[in-house]
């Protein structure tokens, strides 16, 4: 089920604020943060956020195309390369 | 046989059900469709005159996207979601489900037909 109109898209404040303070300044430096479930908002775009996956922080720059989505579509939370090979033990693909 | 938006459209159904043959035109829209148009649905596609074929036409060219134009549309979206790297888009790319579905078991639409692993639970040899 989508979210309520009544309360608009759901962005994390204070990370708003970083992305506002940044934009004044002028100085872009990626912006760490745990908040997967903000939706980006078109004043993110041009900012690269690195974007936590429960292990590492994900670099992730923000296109025009990606408003609407949230964060955390960006940064994937599992690695999969693919099923053993039997015979030579090993991973097949990366 | 009439030519609407293409060339499906079967004869001898009425043409509250021949319209539903066009690919992005399902029971509302044929519904709306001749709402606006002022036919009876219950008439049969090959009793309908040239003129009431020019009019459903007009009304599909218009407020519709059908067949082709919206395959392509249909494409687009999932383009765009592959081009800007989201999960989505990464379910798209890898042929596996898109909307959080268990994948343990099952999926075989998207995975398409069984490929057996020797050794593994449940198979023999």
């Amino acid at each position: 089920m989508g979210r309520s109109l009544k309360k608009g898209p759901f962005v994390d404040e204070k990370l708003y604020r970083k992305v506002e303070k940044q934009s004044e300044g002028g100085r872009r430096t990626p912006i760490k943060t745990w908040a997967r479930a903000c939706t980006i908002v078109p004043e993110f775009v041009g900012h690269t956020f690195q974007v936590h996956n429960g292990r590492v922080f994900m670099d992730v720059f923000i296109t025009e195309d990606m408003v609407g989505h949230k964060l955390g579509e960006f940064s994937a939370t599992r690695t999969f390369r693919g099923h053993t090979n039997k015979k030579e033990g090993i991973r097949s693909g990366r | 046989m009439p030519r609407i938006a293409g060339n499906d459209v079967p004869d001898r159904k009425k043409i509250l059900y021949a319209l539903q043959y066009i690919h992005g035109i399902g029971p509302k829209f044929a519904a709306d469709l001749l709402a606006e148009a002022q036919i009876d649905g219950d008439v049969r596609a090959n009793e309908l005159t040239e003129q009431q074929i020019a009019q459903i036409n007009q009304i599909i060219d218009t407020n519709y996207i059908v067949e082709g134009g919206l395959r392509r549309q249909v494409q687009q979206n999932i383009q765009r979601l592959r081009d800007i790297r989201a999960y989505r888009g990464e379910r798209h790319r890898r042929g596996l489900p898109v909307h959080g579905q268990r994948t343990r078991c099952n999926a075989r639409t998207r995975k398409g037909r069984k490929k057996t692993v020797a050794g593994k639970k449940g198979v023999k040899g």
